[in-house]
């Protein structure tokens, strides 16, 4: 299939799961409001008198971000589970790694949203002065998200046939939100203490490698898990 | 003279060689099952 | 294989265990009785001849599992990832060695029952992902899928590894927590590297036996399930 073709054919897959989930916004909504109780709850988790909004911050961050995906990535194979949609899909010119993209696509879109809309909430709950500095956050949140999302997007595909899907997929995830969090929430904490990021080139390159490591074992695994 | 932490020595000794041998059992019951 | 061959692996393995199991007792002897007493950590230091060798076997038994789950998305021959889950099993019961020893040897020796060191938090990890590994397995009935799913989980983990060891490493260069008693890896005197090596391999030949007894067993059951679905079908 040529580049431009696939291009098309995974916004075009993203385009109809984002349009689903536009209609109905019940993940979307759900998600958004896990991610202000999670941030809420996460402030009141602590001895105020000894760790102050400043040191909690960047940890209930990085918590309610990757809590409030994994609610929302849920469904997005669970739109193919009716009536067999995703052979019906395979059964198109789009190659399954163009299914696999798309669906990542839609994905980092719709957590995307969900931190963008979180970030207002985290400055004035966590009253941190992060103003100034926002376009280098925004650079580690795609950073951390691009992390994530294939990898949980993959296992979504997995777990969405099994029973208890909404508690596997988060226990089969976890563990590979561990080096991206804890690099994330380190130059986080950097950048709401005054920072620069040069400081952290280390942690950013991890975070890159983790990124193309993941993205590229995703898009190659997925084709494993369809049934032929 | 040194620390008197024999107590925990033994313990590590004692749940190690529990878990060992219990799963060598579950091993040789399990393909028993199976002759 | 053929029919005679797998009740063969079984005795194989059963030997190979119980040659093990002998031999670990043996190090049991020798750690207890006829190493020395580390003067600075006292008794306590010997559940190190267990825990270190326990974390290696859980190691290779990891690396094992990784490597079979990606030669079978490869081959797609099914005794590949019938290796995978029994070598996953067989590491996590060593798992559950290093992880109880470990806490009983780092209270007396760290001062705390848990530290979160590159080494021990990587291989609680491998620990969580084999669990994540039976959990998603025991979840899926079909054969081939199982087989798929439980692979794409060992090959994530393989990569997932490395990059949990490094971070961790860098977070705690950061963040190193107090010590009561510093072990800084004494070079052991030769009768304590004898009783060390003798452990680790015991605990090889312990992998070796279970994994063999744990692969016959899988391939016992699903030739039982095959006969049970000609004779029905």
């Amino acid at each position: 299939m040529r580049a431009s073709a696939f291009i098309d054919a995974v916004l075009a897959i993203a385009g109809k799961d984002l349009a689903i989930e536009w209609r109905t916004k019940t993940a979307f909504a759900s998600s958004l409001v896990f991610a202000i109780l999670v941030l809420s709850i996460l402030f009141v988790a602590r001895d105020a008198s000894v760790v102050s909004a400043l040191d909690a911050a960047p940890g209930a961050l990085w918590v309610t971000f990757t809590f409030a995906a994994m609610v929302g990535m849920n469904r997005a194979f669970l739109l193919e589970r009716e009536n067999r949609a995703l052979e019906g899909l395979l059964l198109t010119p789009v190659p399954p790694a163009g299914i696999f993209v798309g669906k990542v696509v839609a994905n980092l879109a719709f957590v995307a949203a969900i931190e963008l809309l979180a970030i207002p909430l985290f400055i004035v709950f966590y009253d941190v002065p992060l103003w100034q500095r926002l376009p280098e956050l925004l650079a580690v949140m795609a950073l951390a998200t691009f992390a994530f999302v294939p990898v949980g997007t993959l296992l979504g595909a997995m777990v969405v046939r099994t029973r208890f899907a909404e508690l596997m997929g988060p226990l089969l995830l976890l563990p590979f939100l561990v080096p991206p969090i804890i690099g994330a929430v380190q130059v986080t904490a950097g950048i709401l203490s005054g920072r620069p990021l040069s400081a952290y080139t280390g942690w950013l390159s991890l975070l890159g490698l983790f990124d193309l490591v993941f993205v590229t074992v995703s898009i190659l695994l997925f084709d494993a898990i369809l049934d032929r | 003279m040194f620390p008197d932490n024999g107590a925990y020595m033994v313990a590590a000794y004692v749940v190690a060689a529990v878990v060992v041998l219990a799963y060598a059992a579950s091993l040789l019951v399990r393909l028993r099952k199976h002759r | 294989m053929t029919e005679r061959a797998i009740p063969q692996l079984a005795r194989r393995g059963t030997v190979i265990a119980m040659l093990g199991l002998a031999g670990l007792a043996a190090v049991y002897v020798r750690a207890l009785m006829f190493t020395p007493i580390e003067r600075v950590q006292g008794p306590a230091q010997k559940i190190f001849y267990l825990h270190a060798p326990a974390a290696w076997s859980g190691l290779i038994a990891f690396l094992v599992t990784g490597l079979f789950s990606l030669l079978y998305l490869i081959m797609k021959d099914r005794r590949l990832d019938r290796l995978a889950a029994a070598s996953a099993e067989v590491g996590l019961a060593f798992g559950v060695v290093m992880l109880t020893t470990g806490p009983i040897w780092g209270k007396p020796i760290w001062g705390t029952w848990w530290t979160w060191d590159a080494r021990l938090t990587s291989t609680l990890f491998i620990f969580l992902l084999f669990v994540g590994y039976f959990v998603l397995r025991n979840a899926v009935t079909d054969p081939d899928t199982r087989a798929a799913y439980s692979s794409v989980i060992g090959v994530l983990a393989l990569a997932l590894v490395p990059f949990i060891h490094v971070s961790v490493y860098w977070f705690r260069t950061l963040h190193p927590t107090p010590v009561v008693l510093k072990p800084d890896e004494p070079s052991l005197p030769s009768v304590m590297l004898v009783t060390l090596l003798a452990s680790f391999l015991v605990f090889t030949v312990l992998y070796v036996g279970f994994t063999m007894q744990r692969y016959a067993l899988a391939a016992l059951r699903d030739a039982e399930l095959e006969d049970a679905l000609d004779v029905s079908g």
